[in-house]
């Protein structure tokens, strides 16, 4: 090796050096404070938010442990997070808690460390402790962690979500819920911290029926503060928006089924109740964006389909002639029952013959052939008529996927059944009749029963929805409870709730959707059956010489019963049962029940129109929570999801039950 | 805290093993003394050999040995020891060693911002804490000052000054060895002033006021404020002025009422503690009443775990099985219990009521009434007669120590089977000392999970700051051996490379259980990552650890026995090497407020004493040798 060999080594190691220099330039140059200085990280740290300066606390512990680690910020992290796991093993919390809070200092912009070591304080380390208080603490701390988490990822809605999940679910649906929920109630340094993170928990929006602040409430103004950040423009990252949003107004609901849980049915229970049907609507009338192009409402659909029958119309107009040619043509080659309902005033029309005509929609014509045979001066307005069209079923269809997916209907009429004070006043004499019969005032009890029966027996004839909720689970150990206490194994002849008792009899597993189902159409089939031969009872005496209006009053005080309610689909079959018809609307029913499912007019009639957007094809597997994390006792949010999907088809209703286990397993606490 | 099976033994039963004695102490160290003295022999034969030849060569070593034995080892003065380790002293000084102390201090500075004194143990955490960055700050620095002197004299050729003067080479090996000690002590007295300092202020606090308090027929009752995330419960008595908290956190605090009505809240006490537990033998009865050797596994995860300090046996492949300890779990409403046999309980050791601790888990199998905790309850027996007092129900306090008191008098069963009340040392204690306590869980279907150390009985109490000497001691028993092997390795080894194998020295020293756990593994055919070699694969291949290796025939072989031949070396490495884990590990017993067991120290001491035997033998053949050349 001479000289010039040597001193070319040199230059190439200069010029390597240099080489790279630039790129670290690029990349790493500090932003003078200006907007759009600064290298691309420091543009990053900008864009994200997370740029310590600009949280308003530096952190010194959090910078010197950066700086001690050498750059090797990730292997450190990743020792500690080793011993983290060594430690909860060991059980050795404060050490546990220790590392952790190493970890956070050492990444505090990793927003899936928050979210999972909040879990693990929160859920797996906090059932290690046999004291529930010990066990409260501990979901708390976990929660605090979160809530660490947010102050320091300004742009991470979805650790807020999960914050407002955890202060839900966690609190108020675990084992412990009924210790916990009150805990929480009392815990006013918590309340205070609260009150510092911009929760305002002494707001009405949050204080629950004592005056006191309500996981639950709390909870939701979580999510609230979650869901002003997404709409000052921030992206929903590892999160469906619709799962995002849905949880929001859904603790509402869980805040007003608590409260009646532990007793308190009277007006706020009603309020609440309202306040939950009021959340819900707004959530319906909020703008949620989808796999699609497109955002949707939930709540609007039908005004989607009442545009696209404007649209129809439209497009029959442009001409009406060969539009009106060929739908002959096609008619021609229905069968002549279901020309027979088509022949009818749609008002006239019964519930199943809606639903065969809704399929009729098929044997509409051909848009495409209508626009060939249009004179070509129309062709290009039908042609855009048919693109709007072909959009409003793409979003029609989104929309019912999207409704499917979280059961909005249930949900809809849970609120609106639940409101009314006939349903609170049957809580609260299953309430009171569980009490007395708990203190073995049998003759009380079974009276208390024997009233709440009554009551529930027409709740469920206005709202068939409410069978397979929750809480008709706990009717039905009611009911048991009650055979106890009448001291039989078989019901009472006259028993208003027989059909109901036999149903939650017959499901060996709720779970079990095809089971379920074949119960359910075998009832409704019974029930129409009855029903005609009521009807087929009261036109004979009506025959028997009674005056003509002798009927009607009967059928219409039925109607404003429903009428109050608001509730739609039930209204809709209380009023094609009605008695008094005619005889031709007995046939029509019959003829149509043999082309469509009888079982369909028991049902929502919106409900299931579309079949062809599959719910599952919209949800990523990554959104779903924490799936892989033991827990115990306490059933994920997804689980829900996922159970809707499963289920699919028809059986949407019983898909977005909370979870149950839980809830029996609280039940049979209780009881014992 | 969970001590392991060899935390219990006593000195003699670590240096000799009763029953089993391949796994004795005392045959480790004769064994690597035997191995070195060959080893050491052998290597010094050849080199002579090629220096001088076969035979000429014999005769050097020969004469190396009898000097050693007859001239130098006699002839060592400690006056010159003394001269040489102060100058080994000084020159430590003036290199700056100190300066690690006002390194600690920023430690200790900066510490406060990640020990969190709100925690449920802050104690726990603030001991252990200054121990261990203690612990590795020193060995940090014995590493440094102990493997750079020697070779830098030689180099700047100061070490003919000395050597020149009338000393021996063990006086040149033992003066550098003493002043690196002296300035090691010097360091460490102040930092453990410092420590001492720091975890008593750290933990201090104090409560400003009184938030509710309450009169009822002449007893206060009241609550304090809300700080560092607790809060206490007090009562003053009926005509006196002070009272007492209830135990937060570990501590409570003084609470006196003042004249005008208002209260002072005094300082935290009771939080630095230093229990000195007397454990008994633990036995394991299952439902129907029949021992066992083990309680029930109620199905935690644990910790993997090997066979843990089995010394020459496991080298040699004898040992079997793993020795972790882990709780048994006794089931609720049955026969199920675990029998505690202590010995040695007399009324000298007990004057008063005993003291007995409690630190038990609860496992439910079903949620039960989750607003009671699981309940259990302690039987005073006595082994022979079988006289038994009526059970003492608890509920259980997990994760804490829970302290409680046997009485001296208890109702119960005599052994004639007659209900009376019984005196603990006539009646439930037997001729030899020995008590019985037995424990059980008294719901149903539910499970009391403890350890052999997890009841014990407390005749006494030490303090915290002896106990905080005794782990400070225990370092500066590391940094003595860790300085004694700097001294060996410099005498031959330029002074970078002796630092980078004294330092190869501690960490194998400190990975010692990990590579003991692997051998486990590999022995008892478990998937665990295998060796290094596996564990690239399988990084490579990103594999998981549990699952088969995936690499097929000859190459599966391949790596196979490669790493057993990596592992089974490093394991007869780690086998000789000190096992530092286990030293460090009394900072636990320090901060578990457990008082360190003289038992322990003393094994730490011996261990020391004969690594540095042995560096000093080595280094005084290798520094001779050198002699010899130069």
């Amino acid at each position: 090796m001479n000289q010039s060999t040597a001193f070319r080594r040199k230059l190439i190691y200069l010029v390597i050096l240099i080489a790279t220099l630039v790129p670290l330039y690029v990349l790493g140059q500090p932003s003078d404070g200006t907007e759009d200085s600064g290298g691309q990280l420091a543009q990053m740290r900008r864009d994200f938010e997370i740029s310590e300066s600009d949280l308003g606390e530096i952190s010194p512990a959090s910078e010197t442990m950066k700086l001690a680690s050498l750059g090797l910020r990730g292997v450190a992290a990743t020792l500690l997070w080793e011993k983290a796991h060594e430690y909860r093993v060991m059980h050795e919390w404060d050490r546990l808690k220790a590392s952790l809070n190493n970890i956070a200092l050492l990444q505090p912009h990793y927003d899936k460390v928050w979210e999972h070591q909040a879990h693990n304080l929160a859920y797996n380390v906090s059932i290690e402790f046999d004291d529930y208080r010990q066990r409260y603490e501990m979901v708390r701390e976990g929660t605090e962690f979160l809530t660490r988490g947010v102050r320091q990822n300004r742009k991470a809605p979805r650790l807020i979500w999960y914050t407002g999940w955890f202060y839900g679910q966690k609190i108020g649906m675990s084992d412990e819920k009924r210790q916990f929920r009150k805990l929480f109630a009392d815990d006013d340094i918590l309340h205070a911290s609260l009150a510092d993170e911009g929760i305002a928990v002494d707001s009405n929006e949050a204080l629950g029926p004592y005056q006191k602040p309500d996981n639950w409430l709390v909870g939701r103004l979580w999510l609230n503060y979650g869901y002003g950040i997404v709409d000052g423009g921030i992206k929903i990252r590892r999160q469906t928006p619709l799962n995002f949003y849905e949880t929001g107004p859904k603790w509402s609901f869980k805040y007003a089924e608590a409260i009646e849980k532990e007793g308190v049915l009277d007006q706020r229970a009603i309020s609440a109740w309202t306040r939950a049907s009021e959340n819900w609507e707004r959530f319906g009338s909020r703008s949620i964006p989808t796999t699609s192009p497109f955002t949707i409402k939930l709540g609007r659909v039908d005004e989607l389909r009442q545009q696209r029958a404007e649209k129809v119309e439209a497009f029959r107009a442009l001409g009406t002639d060969i539009y009106d040619e060929m739908k002959q043509e096609r008619m021609k080659n229905l069968p002549p029952d279901l020309q027979k309902v088509l022949d009818k005033a749609p008002e006239d029309r019964t519930e199943a013959g809606k639903q065969a005509v809704a399929d009729l929609e098929n044997y509409q014509p051909n848009m495409q052939e209508v626009v060939k045979r249009l004179p070509a001066a129309k062709q290009l307005a039908a042609v855009e008529l048919m693109e709007e069209m072909k959009d409003l079923d793409a979003r029609i269809s989104k929309t019912e996927g999207y409704r499917k997916q979280i059961n909005y209907v249930y949900w809809n009429s849970l609120a609106l059944a639940e409101q009314e004070d006939r349903t609170v006043n049957a809580r609260k004499l299953i309430y009171d009749a569980e009490k007395a019969n708990a203190d073995a005032e049998i003759d009380l009890a079974i009276k208390l029963y024997e009233e709440a029966f009554e009551i529930w027996a027409e709740i469920f004839d206005d709202y068939p929805i409410l069978t397979i909720d929750d809480s008709a689970e706990d009717l039905f150990q009611s009911i048991r409870r009650y055979m106890i206490a009448i001291d039989s194994q078989e019901l009472p002849p006259d028993f208003p709730l027989t059909t109901f008792a036999q149903m939650m009899n017959n499901e060996v597993g709720i779970q079990d959707a095809k089971l379920y189902e074949r119960v359910r159409n075998e009832q409704a089939e019974l029930a129409r059956k009855r029903k005609e031969e009521l009807a087929e009872e009261e036109r004979r005496r009506e025959a028997e010489g009674d005056s003509a209006e002798g009927g009607e009053p009967d059928d219409e005080t039925k109607q404003s019963d429903s009428n109050a309610a608001g509730a739609a689909e039930p209204m809709e079959e209380a009023k094609e049962d009605a008695p008094g018809d005619g005889e031709t609307k007995a046939k029509d029913e019959s003829a149509s029940n043999e082309s469509a499912d009888p079982e369909m007019t028991e049902k929502p009639a919106n409900e299931d129109k579309s079949a062809t957007d599959k719910p599952e094809s919209d949800k990523p597997e990554s959104d779903k929570p924490e799936s892989d994390k033991p827990e115990s006792g306490d059933q994920p949010q997804t689980e829900e999801n996922s159970a809707t999907e499963e289920k699919g088809g028809d059986e949407k209703t019983s898909g977005d039950e909370p979870p149950k286990s839980d809830e029996s397993a609280g039940t049979a606490g209780n009881a014992g | 805290m969970n001590l392991q099976p060899d935390d219990f033994w006593t000195f003699s039963e670590w240096l000799l093993r009763p029953g089993s004695f391949l796994e004795s102490a005392m045959l480790q160290g004769v064994v690597l003394i035997i191995l070195a003295i060959v080893l050491g022999l052998t290597v010094a034969y050849v080199i002579s050999a090629a220096r001088y030849g076969p035979g000429e060569g014999f005769y050097a070593v020969a004469r190396a040995v009898r000097d050693f034995l007859f001239s130098d080892l006699p002839g060592t003065s400690p006056r010159r020891i003394f001269a040489l380790a102060r100058l080994a002293f000084k020159e430590a000084i003036r290199r700056k060693v100190l300066f690690v102390i006002g390194l600690f201090v920023v430690i200790l500075l900066l510490a406060g911002w990640f020990l969190n004194p709100e925690s449920d143990n802050p104690a726990r955490l603030y001991i252990s804490f200054v121990l261990t960055a203690t612990n590795y700050l020193v060995l940090a620095l014995a590493l440094f000052i102990s493997a750079f002197s020697l070779p830098q004299d030689i180099e700047s050729r100061t070490i003919y000054t000395i050597v020149t003067k009338p000393v021996r080479a063990t006086e040149i090996v033992l003066g550098r060895m003493l002043g690196f000690v002296g300035v090691g002590t010097a360091m460490l007295v102040p930092m453990g002033l410092a420590s001492f300092v720091f975890v008593d202020r750290g933990l201090d606090h104090t409560h400003y006021e009184v938030v509710e308090a309450t009169e009822e027929n002449g007893v206060i009752t009241g609550t304090t404020d809300y700080v560092r995330n607790h809060r206490h419960t007090f009562t003053i008595q009926e005509g006196e002025t002070q009272g007492l908290t209830d135990i937060r956190r570990g501590h409570r605090h003084v609470v006196t009422r003042k004249d005008d009505g208002s209260f002072v809240i005094g300082d935290p006490s009771g939080h630095l503690r230093a229990r000195v537990p007397d454990y008994g033998e633990i036995q394991f009865y299952d439902r129907s009443g029949e021992p066992k050797e083990a309680g029930i596994d109620v199905g935690q995860e644990r910790l993997a775990g090997g066979y843990g300090s089995a010394g020459i046996s496991r080298l040699i492949g004898v040992a079997k099985g793993t020795r972790k300890l882990e709780h048994g779990y006794v089931e609720g409403g049955t026969l199920g219990m675990a029998e505690f046999t202590f010995d040695n309980v007399t009324k000298d050791r007990f004057p008063g009521p005993i003291d007995v601790d409690l630190s038990i888990r609860a496992y439910r199998s079903y949620k039960g009434d989750i607003e009671s905790g699981i309940r259990g309850s302690l039987t005073i027996k006595n082994p022979d007669t079988n006289a038994e007092s009526n059970p003492i129900a608890f509920v259980v306090d997990e994760y804490e120590i829970d302290e409680r008191r046997l009485p001296l008098e208890i109702e119960g069963t005599d052994a004639n089977g007659e209900t009376r009340t019984l005196s603990l040392f006539d009646d439930l204690v037997n001729e030899d000392g020995e008590l019985q306590l037995l424990l059980r869980c008294l719901d149903r279907g539910q499970y009391l999970g403890v350890t052999k150390s997890g009841v014990y009985l407390r005749p006494a109490e030490s303090t915290f700051a002896w106990n905080l000497t005794k782990a400070y001691i225990s370092i500066w028993l590391q940094m003595t051996m860790i300085i004694g092997f700097g001294v060996m390795f410099s005498t031959f080894l330029s002074g970078p490379v002796a630092m980078v194998a004294t330092a190869v020295c501690v960490l194998l020293g400190f990975s010692a259980e990990s590579i003991y756990d692997t051998r486990y593994y590999i022995d008892s055919n478990i998937e665990r990552g295998g060796g290094p070699i596996e564990s690239l694969v399988r990084l490579v291949k990103q594999d998981a650890q549990t699952t088969q290796l995936d690499v097929e025939g000859v190459a599966n072989t391949v790596i196979k026995s490669a790493d057993a031949l990596i592992v089974y070396t490093l394991d007869a490495v780690a086998t000789a090497l000190p096992n530092l884990p286990r030293m460090v590990g009394t900072a636990e017993y320090a901060a578990g407020g457990v008082d360190i067991f003289a038992a322990i120290l003393a094994r730490l001491a011996v261990a020391t004493f004969g690594y540095v035997l042995l560096a000093f033998l080595i280094s005084y053949f290798f520094l001779k040798s050198r002699e010899i050349a130069a």
